[in-house]
């Protein structure tokens, strides 16, 4: 059975931010959350790296093993997903995801914290496929539609892989045994020849 | 007529009255058992997983 997965190869993400841009126009997320994120380490230096960053779909999730009201459940493909009408915007689920995946949208006059948000691999929630009320809460469902993850379906360098783990791994693996330690072609050391 | 606009009024305040009911069902929490709403798919868990290896062989194959 297929278990989907992210995998960011830090050697390859340029650090255009068209997965943000993707993931924000696909799903319609509101002002102010960004379901994904690109992190960039030592900005500037040789050692420069950035991975891009959003739900990571634990098999053991914190986030489903902290939430007080349980509103977590994991698919039959291994996405983890929430009941937004549980949800009662606690922040437990924040505090306990290692990636700061949880996002809150702000709700009413006083911008309390709202219901919690998050990537759902473009799987969509507990609503009917394709319908209104699916979209307005979780955003578009692709893989209904037979599709993967925009944001990695569209990464130019292919850094961002999604899909089924054992198949992802099998081309990360590849990729490694054909860099054989170095990096990829382009670079420091292609640019400046340092 | 006075009779009658009593009986309008008990008329009228019985459903406004009934208006303002409010279901009281609630979801009772169960440690680590998940109430919320099913969430359906139109396809089988291999049908999907066969669709979507396909597709990443379309679009995430390396360059």
């Amino acid at each position: 059975m297929a278990r989907m997965k992210f995998l960011c190869d830090s050697e390859r993400c340029i650090e255009c931010n068209a997965c943000v841009t993707a993931c924000k126009n696909e799903n319609e997320v509101p002002w102010g959350i960004n379901r994904r994120r690109v992190v960039t380490l030592d900005d500037g230096l040789q050692s420069e790296k950035s991975i891009s960053v959003a739900c990571m779909h634990c098999t053991d999730a914190p986030c489903q093993a902290v939430c007080p009201v349980d509103c977590f459940y994991t698919t039959d493909d291994g996405v983890v997903l929430h009941d937004k009408d549980m949800c009662i915007g606690c922040g437990y689920c924040f505090y306990a995801c290692p990636f700061g995946a949880p996002q809150y949208s702000q709700e009413g006059a006083f911008g309390a914290r709202g219901k919690m948000d998050k990537c759902t691999f473009c799987a969509g929630g507990p609503e009917e496929d394709h319908s209104h009320e699916e979209l307005d809460k979780y955003g578009r469902n692709r893989l209904a539609e037979g599709k993967l993850p925009l944001c990695a379906e569209m990464c130019s360098t292919k850094s961002l892989l999604a899909g089924d783990g054992d198949i992802v791994s099998e081309l990360f693996r590849n990729r490694v045994v054909r860099r054989e330690g170095r990096g990829e072609s382009w670079g420091w050391e292609t640019a400046y020849n340092d | 007529m006075i009779n009658q606009l009593k009986y309008l009024s008990v008329i009228m305040l019985t459903l406004s009255m009934t208006a303002c009911y409010e279901d009281t069902d609630v979801t009772f929490y169960e440690a680590g058992e998940y109430k919320g709403k099913f969430d359906p798919h139109s396809q089988t868990k291999e049908e999907r997983s066969a669709i979507l290896a396909k597709r990443f062989g379309q679009v995430q194959t390396d360059r």
